[in-house]
């Protein structure tokens, strides 16, 4: 990202003279982090995401930086007369891909999110999780340095669903923004840098139980050199680390993370050895 | 750009809707134009028939996107530009349709005004035809960008405004449209074939005045 994407005392209200749906909403997103926003129903969470996303201009207040941004949408009615691997080379294409790439990029990502076999199937014909994997899948071709996902989990299966919490976590790790909303308290926790919460129009930031006390979390544990500290990228991953013994560090890492800890741990220069990865523990339960 | 511009042309072509305005537009210039009659009357009738096409298809575009599917497409260049490609698209659309009036009428009528008294030469009728035609286009185009989502959206008032404002630039005096159709229709009786270039600089300038309306709007209506 060029420059951090900022809202500065920014308000947003629909018709010359609608109530305010967003207002002195001050934040910015900072490139590498990954921010969720909470709130009841109609508190203007999906305006919110529209005015980070640059889809909606604000009433009153600023809106700077521009980076490329990626939007999955709430619902994505798919009446369009493409096939599914067809629209999603269109999108790529739009998203700065060439045909060649976007074709390679939209087989890929179909492939992850279970759909490859629908890649022929025409959008009118796809099933609601289908359309919806479509909708996560353009927003992910071209690696946007800004991803923003309103109740994009909405309509996935549970396989689709755990691996787009998975590319959330490689798309931070790669130095992009998510932004993201979900019904679901459970979805990506423990991972936010920061959560919001939208009250009567206004943003709060909700500080505490919000770091590491929540959510399934992976135990890894990792032996390096004697004395080697952790490699920043990693360090910036996990929940906890503790050495253990000498050079071997035992870590909690929230579970849509590990996959992400693990590639960053063993490309590093030295590579770290991985001695174990435990399957995630429930909250609670975690010793 | 020429990303999207390209996804919306093929949005347009497969979208089972073009051939409705494209039908019409062949029955009007069926019923209207003949072969052997004077050129630049029937270039002049071809460009006329052309600024409601050009708005219809500009409805076609417009209204072919579902809001989600606008909303991302629009979000790695903005819904500004996302908004101009597919208006662009419907004005090419017209464009091309115009061309290939303008070339058949062009081919099959008879090189003459009015009466057969004095001949026209045909390059030059053709060139005054296609110019009127484009400028007949863009200011259509600008009636159906004027008449659609970001300004109107619901199809009871877009459709209805988008038939008045196409009449009204076709007939009202002082609309380019008007001033290049009654430029060729004039020249055919006297056999003196105009340069309509100051109604389409006219229709090219409202075209873009309308365009970045519409596209500035775009961010600031509800999806």
């Amino acid at each position: 990202m060029h420059r951090d994407l900022r809202l500065n005392a920014v308000g947003r209200r629909y018709g010359g003279r609608g109530p305010w749906v967003l207002r002195g909403v001050d934040l910015a997103i900072a490139p590498g982090t990954l921010t969720r926003v909470e709130g009841a129903n109609g508190t203007g969470k999906s305006t919110l995401l529209r005015l980070l996303a640059r889809l909606d201009a604000p009433s009153e207040g600023r809106v700077t930086g521009r980076p490329r941004t990626a939007y999955v949408p709430e619902r994505f009615p798919s009446v369009l007369p493409f096939t599914a691997a067809g629209y999603l080379t269109r999108l790529g294409t739009v998203h700065g891909l060439s045909r060649g790439s976007a074709a390679r990029a939209a087989a890929a990502w179909l492939e992850r999110f279970g759909a490859a076999a629908y890649a022929g199937t025409p959008m009118a014909r796809l099933s609601k999780g289908g359309s919806q994997k479509v909708a996560v899948a353009q927003a992910l071709l071209a690696d946007p340095e800004l991803l923003v996902l309103d109740e994009a989990w909405t309509g996935l299966d549970a396989e689709a669903r755990d691996e787009l919490e998975r590319a959330v976590a490689e798309r931070t790790a790669a130095g992009g923004a998510v932004v993201f909303v979900d019904h679901d308290p459970r979805r990506l926790a423990g991972a936010p840098d920061a959560t919001y919460t939208l009250v009567d129009g206004g943003l709060k930031a909700r500080t505490g139980g919000d770091g590491t006390g929540l959510g399934p979390h992976t135990v890894v544990v990792v032996r390096g050199a004697a004395g080697a500290r952790l490699p920043p990228d990693a360090a910036r991953l996990v929940s906890t680390a503790e050495e253990t013994d000498s050079g071997r560090h035992r870590l909690t890492v929230p579970a849509s993370r590990s996959d992400v800890l693990l590639r960053t741990l063993l490309a590093a220069r030295p590579p770290w050895h991985v001695v174990s990865v435990a399957p995630p523990l429930d909250p609670g339960s975690r010793a | 750009m020429s990303a999207l511009l390209r996804y919306h042309v093929e949005l347009l072509l497969r979208s089972q809707r073009w051939p409705a305005p494209l039908i019409l537009y062949a029955a009007f210039l069926a019923i209207g134009v003949q072969a052997g009659q004077p050129v630049l009357d029937s270039l002049g009738y071809a460009a006329a028939g052309l600024l409601p096409v050009a708005a219809w298809l500009v409805r076609i575009c417009v209204t072919g996107e579902p809001p989600a599917a606008r909303a991302v497409v629009a979000a790695p260049h903005g819904p500004a530009r996302a908004h101009l490609a597919c208006l662009l698209t419907a004005l090419l659309a017209a464009a091309v349709l115009g061309t290939a009036a303008t070339l058949v009428v062009t081919l099959i009528s008879d090189p003459a005004s009015d009466g057969a008294q004095v001949r026209v030469a045909r390059p030059a009728a053709g060139a005054a035809g296609l110019a009127a035609a484009y400028a007949c286009a863009l200011l259509g185009a600008a009636v159906g960008a004027l008449t659609h989502w970001p300004l109107l959206r619901s199809a009871g008032r877009a459709v209805p405004a988008m038939l008045l404002g196409a009449l009204l630039a076709t007939v009202l005096a002082g609309s380019p449209a008007q001033a290049a159709v009654s430029g060729l229709v004039t020249g055919s009786q006297s056999g003196r074939v105009p340069v309509p270039l100051l109604p389409l600089a006219g229709a090219a300038l409202l075209a873009a005045a309308a365009f970045a309306a519409a596209c500035a709007l775009t961010a600031r209506r509800a999806p």
